[in-house]
């Protein structure tokens, strides 16, 4: 059923007019997550000022290396999906799905080197807990540090999970050819939610891995 | 049907480098000692990089009014809620 006629749903005006609706849809939901994630950026804000020298102490025991190139290869996969939106827009289907496989290749590659962060951290056994591997000082506080690393990260990566899926079904749908020029906003709004996604780790970054390094 | 607010390849590109290049600036600055200008840093880095993304990747910048009012009141939200937090905790 994909003619002209069905490219937007009967209770709209037109197709531009479903994409707005859509768009506004998808920015209330984002707005959320803002406010969701907002609260675990309050928790970090109080638990610091609290204890500083506990933070840049758990801080430096976190992996910078493997942090940062996770960073730069969550970019890299926001300027892929912006190509791909790009793509979808201009009716290219190939690329289309090319550039929505690339995202998810590194989406998947940030999810990898996330585990293997975890690895390390296990191995030093900087979780929180009874076994805890830090017996520096303020050790109570250190473990305070930990785990907020581990919540925000972990609902980090969640919502990383949650963007590949969702760009992986899409890219499958767009191989079938069923967006064109006048209707893709599936891919507009995935991408919208994925470079949200990378907003929201650019915070997490600074945060959590650079609170001192000197 | 005008879809003109999309940025072109090109912008996205330049917008990915210069996130990069923010990125290396904040590595680099959390090894020099300053203090709480680190932190300060640190923000000023990540509301950049986070303003590129929403003007250019997530084309707020030419996009509805009601969106931009809706982006702004997730962030100002935040604002409250932090801020708030703060006055309590930072004055006892």
């Amino acid at each position: 059923m994909a003619s002209a006629h069905s490219a937007f749903a009967h209770q709209f005006d037109d197709a531009r007019q479903q994409r707005e609706a859509s768009q506004l849809g998808i920015w209330l939901f984002l707005a959320t997550e803002i406010l969701f994630f907002g609260v675990l950026f309050a928790a970090y804000a109080v638990t610091r000022i609290n204890h500083p020298a506990a933070f840049a102490a758990g801080s430096r025991l976190t992996n910078l290396p493997l942090a940062s190139l996770n960073t730069a290869v969550l970019l890299t996969s926001s300027l892929t999906m912006a190509l791909g939106v790009h793509a979808a827009q201009a009716g290219a289907r190939r690329m289309t799905v090319n550039w929505l496989y690339a995202t998810v290749a590194l989406g998947l590659a940030f999810l990898a080197i996330k585990g293997i962060e975890y690895g390390i951290d296990f191995k030093e056994n900087l979780v929180p807990g009874a076994g805890f591997g830090y017996d520096g000082p303020g050790r109570d506080q250190v473990q305070l540090y930990f785990y907020l690393y581990y919540l925000i990260t972990m609902v980090h990566a969640i919502h990383v999970l949650i963007g590949v899926i969702a760009i992986a079904v899409i890219a499958r749908i767009a191989s079938r050819g069923r967006y064109s020029a006048e209707y893709f906003t599936p891919v507009d709004v995935t991408g919208l939610y994925w470079h949200l996604v990378d907003i929201i780790w650019l915070f997490v970054y600074p945060s959590l891995y650079l609170v001192s390094r000197s | 049907m005008t879809e003109s607010h999309l940025a072109s390849p090109r912008t996205y590109v330049i917008s990915w480098l210069l996130l990069l290049g923010l990125l290396a600036v904040s590595i680099a600055s959390a090894f020099v000692p300053l203090g709480a200008m680190n932190v300060a840093i640190n923000l000023a880095i990540s509301f950049t990089q986070a303003a590129i993304v929403l003007l250019f990747s997530m084309h707020l910048r030419a996009a509805h009014p009601t969106l931009h009012l809706v982006a702004v009141v997730g962030f100002f939200g935040i604002a409250i809620l932090i801020a708030l937090t703060l006055a309590d905790v930072l004055t006892r």
